[in-house]
């Protein structure tokens, strides 16, 4: 398994698909962004290089848990390499597992540079306790999508799945408020981003640098699409496995 | 032992039967042909073997295990019809990550020269022709010294110099003492590369045997003559004849009595022989024989 695991890492990191959308993107955003509102802070007191780079962090794990699985999960379904390593001893469930792990490994990237962007270039300073307890949840808190990204590729060939995952990354992420704030949305957008799992996501950061103990719901929130999309994701696992 | 065993085998998709109550047994250390026409249940019964597939009747054993236990333990290496790479990865990456999901597998540099892709080992999957990938996926089957090698139709996009190549290294593997089953739909590769063939049509066996056995098998030899414009009448009657066709000019006659039938031709009628000619029926017409529409 930890030779199967470094293949994906490798092949993900030689995808220029993933460090265009994954990497650079969050990075490039966060800078303008920092440099066009950055002496601005919010209403809880932080500054806006901060809270933006909570929000462009989330893009960027959010977009890697979910590039990292969707598409690249089809094609293997359809072009066979799954029943090449369905002949292999390694077993369905390794499978499944390593490519969950393999996407949450993918995040980091995306995440912690961002946050070294922030460190860098904006000042962004912060305890030692809010760095470790950012980074972590910030990390956890992708599993839901990558769930999603899972399900998404074991239900539809890839041409169905590249459409689906850019509409549900985007989606997830202008509707989560990661891109532009929710305030300046219209009641009925605002109630449904704070159901989806991406603003909880978000919500969750912001809280942690703004000092305060994230609120219940948004981990409530997050927990139940984890389990909810994790067992679609296992379902349709097992569904794209099964022996005729 | 026997590497292979299904008894009464069967596999349905709705209504229809593509495998149809298959008997087969193969000993360790064989190199076993499948031979038959398209759509003749070759794949499916490979499929199952692997485990991929469940029969819908009958059972199968793989050294004496499930299919599914057997691939977990690393005892089956196969070479499926289609079956992308990564794109990404490079051969050597594809090759060393496949070799370690194995108890026991060969040595790479082993594997590379079996394939024959040592000049490849920093090529991207990408990067490679059709044959080169063929070759690629051939080192994957081999990779953890399985006992039992299945390829399905593994010379499909290869050219002939390629295929050649190709069933060295499969030779090289199979020395071993290690067993081989491959399907084709090619005569010549089923009588060059292994040491008994196994000929399905519709889901079910017609033949089994050595190639030789198989050619004896269907009506032994064709006699040809110039008959000009002599008349063919009674030709059909010769002892052993089973078939004539004249055609200009030139009589062929199939028989599975050569002797008798030489010696008929000379004896018992009043033409006037030339050119005569004998062979041996080839696989070809053994083939078409067998897979005909009974």
């Amino acid at each position: 398994m930890p030779s199967y695991l470094r293949i994906e890492a490798l092949r993900m990191l030689r995808n220029k698909r993933y460090i265009i959308f994954v990497v650079a993107f969050p990075v490039v955003f966060y800078l303008l962004f920092s440099n066009v509102w950055g002496s601005q802070t919010n209403a809880s007191g932080v500054k806006a290089t901060v809270f933006l780079m909570v929000s462009m962090g989330a893009y960027g794990a959010l977009a890697a848990s979910i590039m990292s699985t969707a598409v690249p999960w089809a094609q293997e379904r359809e072009s066979g390499w799954l029943r090449q390593l369905q002949i292999t001893p390694l077993s369905n469930r390794s499978i499944i597992l390593t490519k969950l792990v393999a996407a949450l490994l993918l995040v980091l990237p995306a995440l912690l540079l961002v946050f070294l962007c922030g460190i860098v270039t904006q000042g962004v300073s912060l305890s030692p306790g809010q760095w470790f307890s950012l980074a972590l949840s910030m990390w956890i808190g992708t599993v839901p999508f990558a769930a999603l990204g899972l399900a998404v590729g074991s239900l539809v060939p890839p041409d169905t799945a590249q459409p689906i995952a850019m509409i549900g990354m985007f989606g997830l992420a202008i509707l989560g408020g990661l891109w532009f704030p929710l305030d300046s949305m219209p009641e009925t957008m605002r109630s449904i981003a704070h159901v989806l799992p991406s603003y909880s996501y978000v919500d969750i950061g912001w809280n942690l640098v703004a000092g305060t103990t994230p609120p219940p719901q948004d981990v409530v929130t997050i927990l139940a699409w984890a389990v909810a999309l994790g067992t679609a994701a296992v379902l349709a696992y097992r569904r794209a496995t099964a022996r005729a | 032992m026997n590497a292979i065993a299904f008894t009464d085998v069967s596999k349905s998709y709705g209504n229809v039967l593509a495998v149809d109550g298959l008997n087969l047994t193969v000993e360790a250390g064989r190199t076993v042909a499948l031979l038959g026409p398209n759509g003749a249940g070759k794949s499916t019964s490979i499929n199952m073997l692997l485990g991929l597939i469940r029969p819908s009747g009958g059972r199968i054993e793989v050294f004496g295990r499930l299919p599914e236990e057997a691939v977990a333990r690393g005892e089956i290496g196969a070479m499926l019809q289609s079956g992308a790479l990564i794109p990404e990865l490079t051969v050597k990456e594809l090759v060393d990550f496949v070799r370690r999901l194995y108890p026991e597998p060969l040595d790479l540099d082993e594997i590379l020269k079996m394939a024959d892709l040592t000049d490849l080992v920093k090529r991207r999957a990408d990067k490679l022709s059709g044959g080169q990938s063929q070759r690629v996926r051939f080192a994957l089957a081999i990779a953890g010294a399985p006992r039992l090698l299945v390829l399905d139709e593994p010379t499909a996009a290869m050219d002939v110099e390629s295929r050649q190549r190709f069933w060295t290294g499969m030779r090289d593997y199979a020395a071993g003492g290690r067993t081989v089953l491959f399907a084709t739909h090619y005569l010549e590769e089923a009588d060059e590369n292994s040491d008994r063939v196994i000929v399905v049509a519709r889901g079910r066996i017609v033949a089994d045997g050595t190639a030789a056995q198989i050619k004896a098998g269907v009506g032994g030899h064709t006699v040809r003559f110039t008959l000009d414009g002599q008349p063919a009448a009674g030709l059909d009657a010769l002892p052993g004849v089973s078939a004539v066709e004249v055609s200009a000019g030139t009589a062929t006659l199939r028989t599975a009595d050569l002797d008798a039938t030489v010696a008929a031709l000379y004896r018992g009628t009043s033409l006037e022989i030339r050119d005569l000619r004998i062979a041996g029926a080839d696989l070809e017409d053994a083939f078409l024989a067998l897979t005909r529409e009974s």
